[in-house]
């Protein structure tokens, strides 16, 4: 009896969702206060400062938006409790300038100093992303440069029609960068953020191109009947997963990138989709219906053994993984149709250490962060959708509202 | 004995929580200080690219994508499904009339409701493309002059929460390829 109840409290004990709140560490956190000396106050970019301290784990931020001067040294006896005092002028003027300077706020000691300028407005959000992805590094904390992060995503505009956007983490930012057509499943190419693959099924056969989100240069990797789809990339690029159907029948198959050769890892009369590199690559974890609803399954690149994930759940359709972690979502209500319950869980490549990751709503779309610290997904609950972050060590969690079109896939 | 036990989960909860304590760095006034602007890497402005002005390639969306066109029926699916059933027999017999009147290759689109994610959606849609195509070739229609592609989700007919706008969502249409 006493290790049921062990079992069943600490389980319950990681579900890290908005609703469920964690604070740990409280004590032990970073305090920190703002302070803006903008000229123009900008609600927004506070909220943002703010968002930032709060998902990186490492500080307790204040909810007040104090205003002050940038140069003095003098603080405010309320905010002198604080370990730290950040003090900011944001300027929008002609682009974006940001100027900061961190303060001790025992003895008002200038600890960092910096200033930021890019020459567009609306990628604002970046640059505190950049300040407090700084201030974090001069603390000597974890790392959180996944922050400064594009998002990038494609959602339905009308039947048949698609866009593919870029955002920041907070979706404060978003840009259009295709529109028109049916382009969906877009995938960072590297890790520097300069190119997609993405899937364009605007002829008789799907095409994948990767894309120069700068130059717009793109080049045709592989066409294929059907349906085509980029999963995943090995972590040189040399290599991706698709799903792809050469002869009607969806299976998973890796591509060399170079060289255009390809292996077909799955062979299953069903359906094998969002094949995902796991432990040093030479494994995938992935989604299958073999055993007569979509699951979780892993197997081995070069051998035909197949090894069912997940034994609950009535339908766990997405997964992600970053080495040997892997989040799926798995629905938990029978509904046939209207809302279901899908939450998020987390395990490992060997099956252990299983635990909740959300409690309420429908999440999906699960994915890790380049590191594999944090998880970002969508939730809808209600009416309302959310893209929502899980600090997988902090247990902090945040949710941005998403408006209007239905997200067909993301990727960060 | 049960309370014993409640009293050793928390405990246990209580170290979990608490966790290592991680304090706050004591640094040096000068530290990091530069004056220098350090956000290059995201003051690129990417693309913005309108695939409209490109037109599409062999009228994949020439405005008749919510339903079959050219004569063809569309062939209708329960849910998450993916295997004719016995009451679109008849449709799949006239859509064969219809094919052995052209020379045209036949476009299968395959297309599901809304409820599912992403990949799994566009291979269940696929499925039910693979399902008409084999019905055809059963019906003595040649496998080279059928081409078919899933629009998992992205293509509905009917957008109302209702469980009959939902079935007419799980279909596949039929058209010539022009």
């Amino acid at each position: 009896m006493k290790y049921i109840l062990l079992i069943l409290l600490s389980f319950n004990l990681f579900a890290a969702d908005a609703t469920l709140k964690i604070e740990k560490d409280v004590e032990q956190r970073t305090r920190i206060a703002l302070i803006d000396a903008s000229g123009v106050v900008n609600n927004t970019f506070f909220k943002i400062l703010q968002s930032d301290f709060k998902i990186s784990g490492h500080f307790l931020v204040d909810k007040t938006h104090h205003k002050g001067d940038l140069n003095s040294n003098y603080l405010l006896p309320v905010v002198k409790s604080k370990d730290y005092v950040l003090k900011y002028s944001l300027s929008q003027q002609t682009g974006t300038k940001l100027m900061i300077r961190l303060l001790k706020a025992s003895d008002s000691t200038e600890v960092y100093k910096k200033s930021y300028a890019i020459p567009t407005k609306n990628k604002m959000p970046f640059l505190a992303h950049k300040a407090v992805s700084d201030i974090n590094n001069v603390l000597k904390y974890s790392d959180i440069s996944w922050i400064n992060r594009y998002v990038v995503f494609a959602r339905y505009t009308t039947p048949g029609k698609s866009e593919i956007l870029l955002a920041d983490y907070t979706f404060n930012y978003k840009k259009v960068i295709i529109k028109g057509g049916l382009n969906l499943f877009p995938k960072w190419a590297d890790d520097k953020q300069k190119n997609i693959y993405y899937s364009a099924y605007n002829g008789l056969k799907p095409v994948l191109y990767k894309m120069n989100i700068y130059t717009g240069g793109k080049e045709k990797i592989i066409s294929s009947e059907g349906m085509l789809v980029c999963s995943d990339i090995s972590k040189n690029g040399s290599k991706i997963l698709l799903t792809m159907a050469p002869e009607g029948q969806a299976d998973i198959f890796e591509l060399d990138v170079s060289s255009k050769s390809k292996r077909k890892i799955t062979n299953f009369n069903g359906i094998d989709v969002s094949g995902k590199y796991i432990d040093d690559e030479s494994r995938i974890v992935f989604v299958s219906n073999r055993l007569g609803y979509a699951n979780i399954f892993k197997k081995s690149i070069h051998s035909s053994s197949v090894s069912q994930m997940v034994y609950h759940g009535r339908n766990n359709n997405a997964v992600d993984a970053h080495g040997s972690q892997i989040v799926y979502s798995s629905r938990e209500s029978q509904n046939t149709f209207g809302s279901n319950t899908f939450n998020l869980y987390l395990t490992s490549s060997h099956g252990r250490d299983t635990r909740p990751l959300t409690t309420t709503g429908a999440n999906q779309f699960p994915r890790f962060s380049t590191d594999g610290s944090v998880i970002l997904y969508i939730k809808h609950r209600g009416a309302g959708s959310s893209i929502g972050y899980i600090n997988l060590a902090s247990h902090q969690s945040l949710l941005f509202p998403l408006s209007g079109r239905k997200i067909q896939s993301i990727d960060w | 004995m049960i309370q014993k036990s409640i009293i050793m989960a928390l405990t246990l909860t209580v170290i979990i929580i608490t966790g290592c304590s991680q304090k706050a760095p004591d640094l040096n006034a000068n530290t990091g200080s530069n004056n220098v602007s350090d956000a290059n890497q995201i003051a690129g402005e990417t693309v913005s690219i309108d695939e409209n002005a490109y037109g599409n390639e062999n009228g994949a969306n020439s405005g008749t994508f919510n339903s079959s066109s050219d004569g063809f029926q569309s062939i209708y699916f329960d849910f998450g499904d993916y295997s004719v059933s016995s009451s679109m027999e008849n449709k799949i017999a006239e859509n064969t009339n219809i094919v052995n009147k052209h020379n045209n290759q036949i476009k299968l689109e395959g297309n599901c409701d809304e409820f599912g994610t992403d990949e799994y959606n566009y291979a269940l849609g696929l499925k039910r493309a693979k399902a008409v195509k084999d019905s055809l070739i059963s019906e003595g229609i040649a496998a080279s002059r059928i081409v078919i592609i899933s629009y998992g989700e992205s293509n509905p007919v009917c957008s109302s929460p209702t469980d009959s706008c939902y079935a007419r969502n799980r279909r596949v249409d039929l058209r010539l390829v022009k």
